[in-house]
């Protein structure tokens, strides 16, 4: 019985082989985005072990905030002294590292990543901690001198002699390059610029008794752990963070962790996507080469192979695929690593890596991931396989499968489909957020469920429509195209399906993100009442400077500042919340419309007030003119007054919780040395927005980190952030269409071996090669826009059942982007065309005469 | 080049009268010492409106040679001509074109798609070729065969006798220069493939039609005005109305051929050198000139052409 498994499955390779590259695909993703992390994590783990100093003494830990604040926290450097004095340490040395700067070259064109990375300024130590080498020039001394990191340099096109101007919260300096740093570790994407490390601490800091961190070396013999513990215990616990190398490498790990995290769950939504397209088209190839086995399965039935070996034998044979596209799937995973690694440096992140981490769980995972995939996609197939009769070798070749009833499909599929919709419509009903998204997820699953056991059921009703016209546009081609898709619903239904989830997915998150984008448009529409905001494009706090020159340029009416701070409030019901607060200048009434449900602007910024969302203090138990305390970083407390409520839509939302906002007097007062986040202009009297704006640009030009935006570019700012969302939505899109349209071949190809003889009758009759290649491309056509209306309605219900979870949040505006819908199903033809190219060619090419005399 | 059949009028010169002719046609398959000929230079003329069959014992190249008559197969050598036209040399797409316009087919077995009605399997190649059918011809062909109250069923719902006469009434459909059948009975019972052969008949008497059957079958051969004797690639004999017996005694002889060439006489493809002993009359298929037989006495209701000889000295048309 082996032997026969393995002749079969040797037979039909050719066919098995569009499954094989299903298996290949999802197997990739999910081995690329182990070994990827896996690796980078390594790599940076090494990095920071061998980087850090043995122990290192920096600021406690303190509330974090969602926005970032600009201030840079440090300790004190005489404190390098008093650590130097402790038994067990060999050396004490302050270090200075400020990311709050931004760096630009004689051309006002900012140096450094521009995809998030920091830049940093940093006080140059030449030890063998040192993650560069000075590889030319001289190290810096004394004010005015810089060295460069060689990956920057190259990059920007900066050698020695260049001069850069360095804006850092005190104030801008310019630096000379001295000397070029070379990289000795990978270089996790930042720009650096060494600096003399006494002017580092005055210039980046402030004070040349400051510093960002001490890194304390244990004397020989003494380990790290002691010294850690002598040095915690000198310094008393918890007024400094204390930490060894190895905890500093495992936090900034963590921190960098992040990052991968997203890299890695986005790889493995992609891998997700894959796996469940490629289970549909595992699922249909296997049960059209049974439906074409009939015969030969009844013959072995016949001879006396019993139900369960006939069983086996499929299973077995999915098992063997599987094995041979896990393997495959491994091979092509770690070339994914490899470019993926490679595409990471192009956007800075050079991970000078050479050694690819395969730990135990990656050829673990893939292998159960691919095996299990095709096991599971074959077993119902193989059932029904078992279930052919011994009679079926003596019949008369009818397709098994087309005429079975497909009534257990149509109970399950409306069973789950209304529970489904139950579910969605407790989703739209909802009025918490909690329970909405519950409802969304399990609605979305049991719908999409639904869809595909119902699929074969609708394929009827679906595609007379659809193809309807085709008998007028295509005369008798169009028509047996159109009859030919509706000849075996299953087939038809699974093949549609796999585009179908891709595209329901899409369609979801497009309404979603399109109403996103409207909500924040009328928001912005109803809130903004500034000219201009002047604001980073990453939305990270800028230096003084800025605000300064733009207070000065001619025809700047008012100026509102705003800053944020990270805050815990403690409520009257008991729970403490932390979030963060913005701060605003008293004229904020004139750059904002802010609706009160009650108090107002003045109590809400005057000294000891604060103002926050009615929802939330109400959800909370606070009254206006109740008093909470808040908490400060640094862990200053104080009470204040809730002077105001307001009634916005959006006060919630987007990490800010409770919407809390204050005078900017008092997050200066306890956030020192923090920077303003943005500034709402407006126009003083007689002076035009254009002219305005003209003179903005002008007086921004040496800050090429911030710019003067309108309502108009503000709303594009917004929308370029939610267009990530939608890029990635495009890119796992793309994937399930790939996998789709290998299904769609997969398909037609199977059904012209299947009617390999009426080809070959029509041609004989006088069907043109081209009329010929035009059936099957219509036939192809009508499937994959079948598939594409399905996961659109689908996607459709599902965007505004997320739309009701989002206005719950505030986001009340519904959008349907039916350019995208439309442009979806015209993609969809495309991709029937694309698909059909070679089945349509195999099938053009057939000879009349073989054909007419298959068997 | 291409002239539909129906404007045809049949009878008025003797190259009209004819409505496909070979010269010198051979098909081989395979090269050097394996070439296998399937046909060896074969000379043969079907006259116009008469009910043609070609028999012989399996691999004599009866198929092939309606194949290559029918523009299914390339030949290795030689001509073929349907009507006026050369088709030997044509490209693929004007065969195709000559196929729907001006042949109709029938198989033994997989003659319709599943997917059309009984109708639309009938109408299929002048859909294909975006033609209007005639609806009075196709109103005499559809109750000639009797399937008014079949039209709307597809295959599936139909007897495998009611199939062939759709496939039937799809070859007539759009009055084609010429019928092959390829044994189009092969599939039925007896009753059933009496009934088909009865329509072919009827479709040489009383709607004036060509037909050219591929058959094994003498039974089905008896319904012919004039049956061709295949053997091992060469037409080896023919019979002016055949009767069942004759035919049968006629192909018993095959096998005695059979038998001493394959005791005797290896060489394939020759045995045509033992005919002469065993025929009546000189083969056709052995003179140089064309196939040449005589027309059978008029068939009561056959059209004009039938009553017209085919003169064997006929030159063959010329393309130059």
């Amino acid at each position: 019985m082996l032997k026969a498994t393995l002749r079969s499955f040797l037979a039909h390779k050719g066919r098995l082989l569009l499954s094989a590259l299903a298996v290949v695909l999802s197997v990739a993703f999910v081995a690329g985005s182990l070994i990827f992390s896996d690796t980078v994590a390594r790599t940076f783990d090494r990095l920071f072990a061998s980087t850090s100093a043995d122990v290192t003494v920096a600021p406690p830990k303190d509330l974090e905030a969602a926005v970032p604040t600009g201030q840079v926290r440090t300790v004190p450097a005489s404190l390098a002294e008093r650590l130097a004095g402790i038994e067990g340490v060999e050396s004490a040395r302050p270090d200075v590292r400020a990311g709050n700067i931004t760096v630009v070259d004689s051309d006002n064109e900012p140096v450094g990543p521009t995809t998030g990375s920091p830049t940093r300024a940093v006080g140059w130590s030449a030890d063998e901690r040192s993650v560069v080498e000075l590889t030319s020039g001289r190290t810096p001394r004394g004010a005015g001198e810089a060295v460069l990191d060689a990956d920057t340099a190259d990059a920007e096109d900066l050698a020695i002699g260049d001069t850069l101007s360095v804006q850092a919260q005190p104030g801008t300096f310019r630096v000379e390059i001295v000397g070029i740093a070379a990289f000795t570790a990978p270089n996790p994407g930042s720009a650096l610029v060494f600096l003399d490390p006494e002017v580092a601490a005055v210039e980046l800091l402030g004070s040349a008794d400051r510093a960002t961190s001490i890194a304390v070396e244990a004397a020989p013999g003494v380990t790290a752990e002691e010294v850690d513990h002598r040095v915690t215990e000198a310094l008393g616990a918890g007024t400094y963070r204390v930490e060894t190398a190895d905890e500093q490498a495992a936090t900034a790990t963590d921190e960098l962790g992040e990052f991968l995290d997203v890299i890695k769950y986005v790889m493995l939504g992609f891998a997700g996507i894959a796996v469940l397209v490629g289970i549909f088209l595992i699922v249909n190839t296997f049960s059209m080469l049974i439906a074409q086995r009939t015969r030969e399965l009844g013959l072995l039935r016949a001879l006396g192979a019993d139900r369960r070996q006939v069983r086996r034998s499929v299973l077995t044979e999915a098992v063997l695929l599987g094995l041979f596209g896990s393997t495959l799937g491994m091979a092509a995973g770690i070339g994914f690593a490899y470019g993926l690694i490679r595409l990471m440096s192009v956007f800075g992140m050079n991970l000078n890596t050479t050694e690819m981490v395969i730990g135990w769980v990656t050829p673990v995972t893939a292998y159960a991931v691919g095996v299990g995939v095709t096991f599971v996609a074959a077993y119902l197939p193989a059932r029904r396989a078992a279930e052919v009769s011994p009679m079926a070798a003596l019949a008369d070749a009818e397709i098994a499968g087309v005429g079975r009833p497909l009534r257990t499909r149509a109970v399950v599929g409306s069973v789950v489909g209304a529970l489904g919709a139950a579910a969605l419509a407790g989703c739209a009903v909802s009025t918490g957020t909690g329970p909405a998204a519950s409802l969304l997820g399990l609605g979305v699953v049991l719908t999409l469920i639904a869809t595909v056991v119902a699929g074969p059921l609708l394929v009827r009703p679906v595609i007379r429509v659809l193809g309807g016209a085709f008998p007028a546009l295509f005369g008798p081609v169009g028509r047996m195209s159109q009859r030919n898709a509706l000849r075996n619903p299953r087939r038809t239904g699974a093949t549609a399906a796999a585009l179908m989830v891709g595209l329901a997915l899409v369609g979801g998150m497009s309404v979603a993100s399109a109403s996103m984008s409207r909500s924040f448009d009328e928001q912005i529409d109803r809130t903004l009442g500034a000219d201009f905001v002047i604001q980073n494009a990453n939305f990270l706090p800028f230096s003084q400077e800025v605000t300064d020159q733009v207070r000065d340029t001619e025809g700047v009416g008012v100026v509102v500042r705003q800053r944020f701070a990270p805050v815990a409030v403690r409520l009257p019901d008991g729970e403490r919340v932390e979030t963060t607060a913005a701060g605003y200048e008293d004229r904020v009434d004139d750059v904002a419309r802010i609706t009160y449900a009650s108090g107002d602007t003045a109590a809400a910024l005057a000294d000891g007030g604060i103002a926050m969302d009615a929802g939330f203090a109400a959800d909370h138990g606070v009254r206006a003119g109740s008093t909470v305390p808040v908490e400060f970083p640094g862990g200053q407390r104080t009470g204040l007054t809730v002077g105001a409520l307001t009634d916005m839509e959006s006060g919630e939302g987007l990490g800010v919780r409770g919407g809390l906002f204050l005078g900017i007097a008092a997050i200066e007062k306890y956030v020192p040395g923090g920077q303003d986040s943005a500034l709402y202009v407006n126009a003083a009297d007689g002076t035009s927005a254009d002219e305005l704006r003209d003179r903005l640009e002008t007086t921004l030009a040496p800050y090429p980190q911030v710019q003067a935006r309108d309502q108009a570019d503000y709303k594009d700012l917004v929308h370029d952030q939610i267009a990530v969302l939608l890029y990635l939505v495009y890119a796992l899109l793309g994937l399930a269409i790939i996998i789709a349209v290998l299904g769609v071949v997969n398909t037609l190809a199977l059904s012209v071996v299947e009617r390999t003889r009426e080809i070959g009758l029509l041609r004989a009759i006088g069907l043109s090669r081209r009329q010929l290649r035009r059936m099957i491309r219509l036939e192809a056509v009508v499937i994959a826009v079948f598939g594409a209306v399905l996961g659109l309605v689908l996607g459709l219900v599902w965007g505004v059942c997320i739309h009701q979870v989002l206005a719950l949040e505030g986001m009340t505006a519904l959008a349907i982007p039916w350019g995208t819908v439309v442009a979806v199903v015209i993609g969809a033809a495309v991709v029937g065309i694309a698909a059909a190219l070679l089945p349509a060619l195999r099938a053009s090419r057939m000879n009349v005469l073989e054909a007419i005399a298959h068997e | 080049m291409s002239t539909p059949a129906a404007e045809h009028t049949p009878g008025l010169t003797s190259a009209d009268s004819i409505a496909a002719r070979a010269r010198g046609l051979t098909k081989a398959y395979g090269s050097g010492e394996t070439t296998v000929l399937a046909l060896d230079a074969v000379d043969v003329d079907i006259a116009r409106g008469r009910f043609t069959a070609v028999m012989g014992p399996s691999g004599s190249g009866k198929s092939t040679l309606m194949h290559c008559l029918a523009g299914l197969d390339t030949v290795s050598a030689g001509r073929v001509w349907l009507g006026d036209t050369e088709i030997t040399g044509l490209k693929d797409r004007e065969l195709t074109r000559l196929r729907r316009d001006r042949i109709g087919f029938m198989f033994q077995s997989f003659n319709l798609i599943p997917t059309l009605n009984a109708l639309e399997n009938i109408t299929l190649p002048m859909d294909i070729a975006g033609r209007k059918p005639d609806e009075k011809w196709l109103d005499q062909v559809i109750d000639t065969l009797g399937l008014r109250d079949r039209l709307g069923h597809r295959p599936a719902q139909l007897s495998g006798g009611q199939q062939q006469r759709v496939a039937c009434a799809r070859a007539l459909a759009s009055r084609p220069e010429l019928i092959f059948a390829d044994e189009p009975t092969g599939n039925l019972d007896s009753r059933a493939g009496l009934e088909v052969l009865g329509f072919l008949r009827e479709a040489v008497d009383r709607l004036n039609q060509t037909v050219v059957m591929v058959s094994h079958d003498p039974g089905a051969a008896a319904h012919s005005d004039l049956v061709l004797f295949l053997a091992d690639g060469r037409i080896v004999d023919e019979m002016e109305r055949p009767t069942a017996q004759a035919v049968l005694d006629r192909m018993k002889r095959f096998d005695v051929i059979r038998a001493r060439s394959v005791d005797g006489i290896p060489t394939p493809g020759r045995v045509s050198g033992l005919t002469p002993d065993l025929t009546p009359k000189p083969a056709s298929g052995l003179a140089p000139g064309p196939a040449s037989h005589r027309a059978p006495d008029p068939v009561p209701g056959a059209g004009p052409a039938t009553g017209d000889a085919v003169r064997s000295d006929e030159p063959a048309p010329r393309k130059d």
